[in-house]
């Protein structure tokens, strides 16, 4: 479904992400992880064409997307979340769901149905017609969700959904990514909670330093002594 | 349009543009501190320059002092108007959207530029003084001297400033307001104290322009409204908040209407220097010095 | 509510309006007719400035080619002001596309678009008064020739004060209509977040250009009617700073990025500074513009929403003070 090859991308003398290459396929749940600025928002930004690639092939569903702007990328079924929650903040949640929506449906009345369906969904209908500055941040992280479920996509890019939210709130954040796999859509997962990336994952990518150093299943990864060292210092303990 | 002009028109024309162009880095330091350095929007800056040429018209022409010893109030003057204004409409609006602070100094300058109409009558007011025909003849071009004294006058300002943002405390702490309040709060600087103190400068450098301008230019309520716009033509030439770039930004706007004043005809050389402005915010935004970032 | 009720009260408030010649006599009939072409501008400026968010300093670029061609071509070539009202259209399309597409292009925003527009229109000011075809820095008269819609010259003023209350109930409907639409939607999440709205499939630099053509467009047809009705075009009068600030500032008082807004502001602002032009003009020039100015200076420091926006966060207040929660604050969370 998504054919990576060779993504590269530098910043004046800085290399953000090295010569990366990857395949995830249809219906897959895959975990895009790695240390502190180790380049997975980097790599976000450029399959959703928010960035240019410096160098490399993006290609989804057998068709070139590399070098296309963020809007084209999303009309042909690529949609993501942000790291750092986007809302449009003076409108309604409904609203803001509705211009996903428009991606694919004309009228403005469609596209309220749909938007509540999303908001349904993600479970924010009590917050339906609440400015969306007035939401809290699992709110807000709900709302991400929603407004690119509504684009319709076949591959979702979600950027640091659990990331501060509350254990329980990562629970419940893991079963509403987990419905939405098993409702067909294909996920990659940039996360630093592990327990999140780790339950939903069926395949791990690791990368330090923009480059790939491992990939392979959650055991896997778990057992792996490279990325051991690469998390060795971090925080974020692996286990 | 006229290319057949003499070499000597071109020398006199690229002549009085460097001495223009003076004129123009000088009314634009104040701006540079504000908006380059500061990020403060003042859509009322042009309008400072009006009182600041106003005060300096009546003492000179109702007061009778030598416009050079003016400066001894119009600086001061201005640097408290600055502050005035600053703390009773911008300050209160800071962390408003960028679009709050133009509407809201627009609005500062219509009450300005009226207010002068009601006061003042849109007259045309200059003052003769003697150093009016103090000329200085280089072979065949003429430079007056109040404009040559004007341009030492901004060069001796870009210093001033200069030094005082590298070096002093209050320079520093200037900068370091400017780009990160947050941490400037932590390290004990008084950021509000700061964007007073630096909108109050750029205000008073205004004055300093009213004084060295008075001599040669005019003054009429409208004034600030094509001098203003140039003030931020220059700041974005200058590359926002580089003082040398400032400097050379005005020497290129000078340059850019005396020699287009040659080339067109009336007053189509204005459009000139608007063109070089949109090309320049378009595809050079970071100004004629700085290198590209990537 | 009805979904139709927006435009049946539009419709309503448009008839009741018409009723106003009864009672007004020419000095407020001239001031009404005025409030309907600034009206009518300000809506047109709302939709590049309140719904998209780019604050154009520069519209009097287009009131002014509007104004401009139709006096252009009903003095050199005798043509109807209708044919004029078109080439304007076309014209004020093409400069607006060309303009929005350079300048969106290169992702102009803020106080950057701001001052690309004033400089744009100040710089047409420059050019019409090099153009002695166009009456040079003094302007053109046009000639009166006779009450009747074909030249759109009218004997008295209801004739144009009629014509303004149809522009302004079309621009009004208009503006209502496009609100449940996709385009407007757009609009909004390009206003709100430019990067949000690219990654769900909104073509930024595209819906700011058709919102600039829009805009463009309908001020262009409110400076047609405004040299109708002055017969009269300047390069100051219709080009240049103050004519484009004098547009935005009745939707700004009035509210951005409401339908009613630009018209709130027109109707409360322009009797305001007429009258302390007609009392203080003599004795105080330049008194309405500075009352502009006071108005302006007060919105942004006390309700920078506007007029409308104020009130609807009063209202918004009282209700979640009188209405009990339908769901607890935490309602969101639980699933």
């Amino acid at each position: 479904m998504l054919e990576v090859r060779g993504l590269t991308r530098r910043f004046g003398g800085l290399v953000a992400v090295n010569d990366l290459s990857f395949e995830v396929n249809e219906g897959e749940m895959i975990g895009l992880i790695g240390p502190n600025g180790s380049g997975k928002t980097t790599t976000f930004s450029m399959l959703s064409g928010a960035l240019r690639p410096s160098a490399g092939t993006i290609a989804f569903n057998g068709e070139r997307i590399d070098g296309l702007k963020a809007n084209k990328v999303c009309r042909k079924g690529l949609a993501r979340t942000f790291q750092v929650v986007q809302p449009f903040p003076d409108i309604t949640a409904t609203e803001n769901v509705m211009i996903g929506a428009f991606v694919n449906v004309g009228a403005g009345r469609q596209a309220e149905a749909k938007a509540r369906e999303m908001l349904e969904r993600v479970g924010l209908t009590p917050k339906a017609d609440t400015l969306a500055k007035e939401l809290t941040l699992l709110q807000l992280k709900r709302l991400e969700i929603a407004k690119a479920l509504a684009t319709e996509p076949k591959l979702l890019l979600l950027d640091e959904v659990a990331a501060g939210l509350t254990s329980t709130e990562v629970d419940v954040m893991l079963q509403l990514v987990r419905q939405l796999n098993t409702e067909g859509i294909t996920c990659i997962i940039v996360e630093h909670v592990m327990r999140f990336v780790m339950n939903l994952s069926h395949r791990c990518i690791v990368i330090d330093f923009g480059s790939q150093i491992a990939e392979g299943t959650p055991e896997e990864i778990l057992n792996n002594p490279a990325v051991h060292a690469a998390y060795l210092g971090e925080e974020a303990s692996i286990a | 349009m006229n290319f057949n002009f003499s070499g000597a028109v071109l020398s006199q024309a690229i002549a009085s543009g460097i001495m223009l162009g003076g004129l123009f880095a000088l009314i634009s330091i104040g701006l540079t501190l504000i908006w380059g350095v500061m990020k403060i929007i003042n859509f009322a800056q042009g309008e400072f320059l009006m009182v600041g040429l106003y005060l300096a018209y009546f003492l000179v022409a109702w007061g009778h002092i030598d416009p050079y010893i003016t400066i001894l109030v119009t600086v001061p003057f201005m640097f408290f108007f600055g502050i005035g204004i600053f703390r009773a409409t911008i300050s209160p609006i800071l962390k408003d959207p960028v679009m709050n602070q133009i509407m809201l100094t627009l609005g500062v300058s219509l009450i300005l530029q009226n207010l002068a109409l009601m006061l003042f009558s849109a007259n045309v007011q200059s003052v003769h003084t003697r150093y009016a025909t103090w000329n200085i003849h280089i072979g065949p071009v003429v430079i007056s001297a109040p404009q040559l004294i004007a341009l030492f006058g901004s060069v001796i300002c870009t210093l001033a400033v200069w030094y005082f943002l590298k070096t002093t405390d209050s320079g520093r702490a200037i900068r370091a307001s400017a780009q990160n309040p947050t941490a400037a709060t932590l390290m004990g600087i008084d950021v509000p104290r700061t964007y007073l103190l630096a909108f109050g400068l750029g205000s008073a450098t205004l004055g300093l322009a009213g004084s060295l301008m008075i001599p040669f230019y005019y003054t009429q309520p409208t004034v600030g409204v094509f001098l203003g716009l140039i003030m931020f033509i220059v700041v974005v030439l200058g590359g926002m908040g580089n003082l040398v770039g400032c400097f050379v930004g005005g020497l290129v706007i000078g340059l850019a209407e005396t020699v287009g004043a040659a080339v067109f005809p009336g007053s189509l050389a204005r459009v000139f220097t608007f063109s070089i402005f949109i090309i320049f915010l378009l595809f050079r935004p970071q100004g004629v010095l700085s290198k590209r970032q990537t | 509510m009805s979904l139709k009720m927006p435009y049946i009260r539009i419709l309503v408030v448009g008839a009741l309006i018409c009723l106003l010649p009864l009672v007004l006599d020419t000095f407020y009939m001239h001031i009404a007719v005025l409030v309907l072409i600034w009206a009518f501008l300000a809506c047109a400026w709302n939709i590049i400035g309140g719904y998209a968010g780019q604050h154009s300093l520069g519209n009097g670029l287009y009131m002014g080619i509007g104004a401009y061609t139709v006096a252009y071509l009903v003095n050199r070539f005798a043509l109807t002001p209708w044919v004029g009202l078109l080439v304007a259209i076309a014209l004020s399309a093409a400069a607006a596309a060309f303009i929005g597409w350079i300048v969106f292009r290169y992702a102009l925003k803020g106080a950057y678009f701001a001052l690309v527009t004033i400089a744009l229109t100040e710089a047409a000011v420059y050019v019409v008064s090099n153009i002695p075809a166009l009456g040079g820095a003094g302007g053109m008269q046009m000639e009166y020739r006779g009450n009747s819609l074909a030249y759109m010259q009218f004997a008295g003023q209801s004739g144009y004060f009629y014509m303004g209350v149809l522009m302004v109930v079309f621009i009004l409907l208009l503006t209502q209509w496009y609100k449940s639409k996709r385009f407007f939607y757009q609009l909004i999440a390009v206003r709100e977040n430019e990067d949000a709205a690219e990654a769900l499939g909104v073509d930024t630099v595209k819906a700011k250009i058709k919102a600039n053509v829009m805009s463009g467009v309908l001020c262009a047809v409110g400076g047609v009617f405004y040299a109708q009705y002055f017969l009269y075009v300047g390069p100051r009068s219709v080009f240049g700073e103050v004519v484009s600030v004098q547009i935005l500032i009745y939707a700004i008082v009035g509210g951005l990025g409401t339908t009613w807004g630009p018209v709130v502001g027109a109707v409360l602002l322009v009797p305001l500074s007429e009258i302390a032009r007609g009392q203080l003009g003599n004795s105080l020039p330049g008194s309405q513009l500075l009352l502009s100015g006071v108005v302006m200076v007060l919105t942004m420091l006390f309700m920078p929403f506007g007029i409308i926006g104020a009130v609807a966060r009063l209202r918004q207040r009282w209700q979640h003070r009188s209405a009990t929660p339908l769901v607890d604050s935490q309602g969101g969370e639980a699933s």
